[in-house]
């Protein structure tokens, strides 16, 4: 009985109300989306704008101790932009590096770990995949106390701040990648191969590597991005030899100028900013998906 | 040669040797710190030395500046995690059930703050709401008084610079919850005669319920461990990031940032595994 009257409501219900559903927008939800897009631009605006606009010209209180002035009948100016750039060089680069590295260490451990977590049988298997997840929920300055206490020794090596960004930054990897392997059938691909007679190098290589570029591409970027901003760990693990660009960052909101800072700050965003907005293009649904941490 | 027998037994211990290296990497980088973390606050010298004490606990309970931070730790990560989920539930809504061309743009823009260190937002923070920020300026143009001045510095704006940090956590988190939800189901509510709310209540809610929780959960989580903000704004307001932080760069007195840092890794892996038992106890599959 139940079953006769579901297959005779069904189409019904789908043709009647369907429509007033997308008829009617929820003003409320668009409202308060809206809100949160100008509370999370207008400061980026402001800092952009104060990054190349001569406060001085227009009038506004502001320090001219870079340079000797002659250009404060300017509106537009980018001596701050040279002054961040010859000052904080060696950070930019560093930080360029670490994200570089971070990369390449998520793709040699991340990539295996995923495939190891979906694919293998082990005990603990879940276990392990908690811990990799774990350091996300983790105070990172806890961590990062922990790290120094463990290693004492090697505070300040480029290698150890390293091992700290790959502690947070193999949970995306590993979880973007592991939700592509769950998303296909890789083990009935994978039978076939072998039944053509490829090895387990071969059917990772070729058969579930091509499969997961897709992915892999993602996990890349979203690491590179969150290696790239990282204050917690970095600032803590480095000494100011190995200082990355956010520790800059910090040293510019403590001693300089408001325009300083805006163009410190407008550096690390021409950096961050087209990297997120290729995970957006080429993301789809696993971008949407996996960064919700 | 070897015999078929002995390469199909390498093959079964190629994952098995991967596994073993993953722990290993893993008890390297997480556990044994951890480890080293809980040792050093039970040790009167720097990194683990001198005699074992419960004095660096007890010194932690003692304090009055320290419980006062912890205090404001607890309720700040509370509301800035309901504030999240709370406001963070729009967007994913939209971005889900209604969307709108130059979406993707939107998006990015949502997850911008994701890769922001709390210094920056501190710094967007001060520019906006700060002594002579723009919207106390803008404010003074347009009313003759300098509303918000220095709010950057007051609860409020401390708040809203943690809401900052936690929208791209909370949105996606919130969005992949959303996006496995069948709308048909609300559409069939809808048409045996439920109302909005009643929609909303019986069939919305229940779904939802668990990503509320775990979101919760993680932006609590994030949020009492993020100490940026505060290091830049924080003039008489004191979180307990900070106290680990001041006690490592000021004092540079390790045992007591350890034995805070141990009271900050306990509450966050206790709500973080609370809120996964809570969502796994009322996820729509399990009960009823």
């Amino acid at each position: 009985m139940d079953a006769t009257a579901n297959s005779i409501a069904l189409p019904e219900v789908t043709e009647v109300s369907v429509r007033p559903a997308r008829a009617r927008r929820p003003l409320l939800l668009y409202a308060v989306t809206a809100v949160i897009l100008a509370v999370i631009l207008t400061p980026v605006l402001v800092v952009v704008a104060g990054s190349f606009l001569n406060t001085a010209f227009l009038g506004l209180a502001s320090e001219q101790w870079i340079g000797d002035g002659s250009d404060a009948h300017e509106l537009i100016t980018f001596k701050w932009f040279t002054y961040v750039l010859a000052t904080y060089r060696p950070q930019l680069w560093m930080s360029a590096q670490l994200a570089f590295a971070s990369v390449v260490g998520c793709l040699a451990l991340g990539v295996p770990a995923a495939y190891l977590l979906v694919r293998g049988s082990f005990p603990g298997r879940r276990v392990l995949e908690e811990m990799i997840m774990l350091p996300l929920a983790l105070p990172g300055l806890a961590i990062s106390i922990a790290l120094i206490q463990a290693y004492i020794g090697f505070r300040g090596k480029w290698y150890f701040v390293l091992l700290g960004h790959l502690l947070y930054t193999l949970p995306f990897m590993v979880r973007i990648v592991a939700s592509a392997l769950r998303g296909f059938d890789v083990a009935a691909l994978e039978r076939a191969a072998e039944s053509l007679g490829a090895s387990r190098w071969q059917r990772f290589r070729y058969v579930v590597l091509p499969n997961l570029r897709h992915s892999v591409t993602l996990g890349s970027l979203l690491v590179f991005a969150v290696s790239f901003g990282e204050f917690n760990v970095s600032f803590l693990l480095c000494t100011p030899l190995t200082a990355t660009f956010p520790s800059a960052l910090y040293a510019t909101y403590t001693f300089n100028s408001f325009q300083v800072s805006s163009a410190a700050t407008v550096i690390f965003l021409a950096v961050i900013l087209p990297v997120l907005l290729l995970i957006q293009w080429i993301g789809g649904d696993e971008a949407r998906v996996e960064q919700g941490a | 040669m070897l015999p078929t027998r002995a390469i199909a037994a390498f093959h079964r211990l190629v994952p098995l040797a991967g596994a073993g290296a993953l722990v290993g990497i893993f008890f390297i980088l997480l556990v044994w710190p951890l480890t080293c973390l809980v040792i050093g606050s039970l040790h009167e010298g720097n990194t683990g030395g001198g005699a074992f004490t419960w004095e660096n606990y007890a010194a932690f309970f003692r304090s009055h500046r320290a419980l006062t931070a912890l205090g404001n730790s607890l309720w700040v990560s509370l509301l800035v995690a309901v504030l999240s989920v709370a406001l963070c539930f729009a967007p994913a809504w939209v971005f889900v059930r209604h969307p709108f061309p130059g979406i993707r743009v939107v998006r990015a823009v949502f997850t911008l703050p994701m890769s922001f260190s709390g210094i920056l937002i501190g710094f967007l923070s001060v520019i906006m709401l700060g002594r002579i920020g723009v919207v106390p300026r803008f404010l003074e143009w347009l009313t003759g008084t300098p509303h918000f001045s220095g709010a950057a510095y007051q609860l409020g704006g401390i708040l809203l610079a943690y809401f900052y940090f936690e929208i791209p956590r909370a949105t996606l988190a919130l969005e992949a919850a959303l996006r496995k939800m069948d709308p048909r189901l609300e559409t069939a509510a809808r048409s045996l005669g439920a109302s909005r709310g009643q929609t909303f209540r019986w069939i919305v809610f229940p779904q939802v319920l668990p990503a509320l929780l775990t979101t919760f959960a993680l932006t609590f989580c994030v949020s009492l461990g993020s100490f940026g903000v505060v290091l830049i704004v924080s003039k008489r307001f004191s979180l307990l990031p900070l106290q680990v932080f001041e006690e490592v760069f000021a004092s540079n007195h390790y045992p007591a940032a350890a034995a805070m840092s141990v009271v900050l890794l306990a509450i966050a892996l206790f709500v973080s595994l609370g809120g996964r038992w809570l969502a796994a106890r009322f996820s729509p599959g399990l009960s009823h």
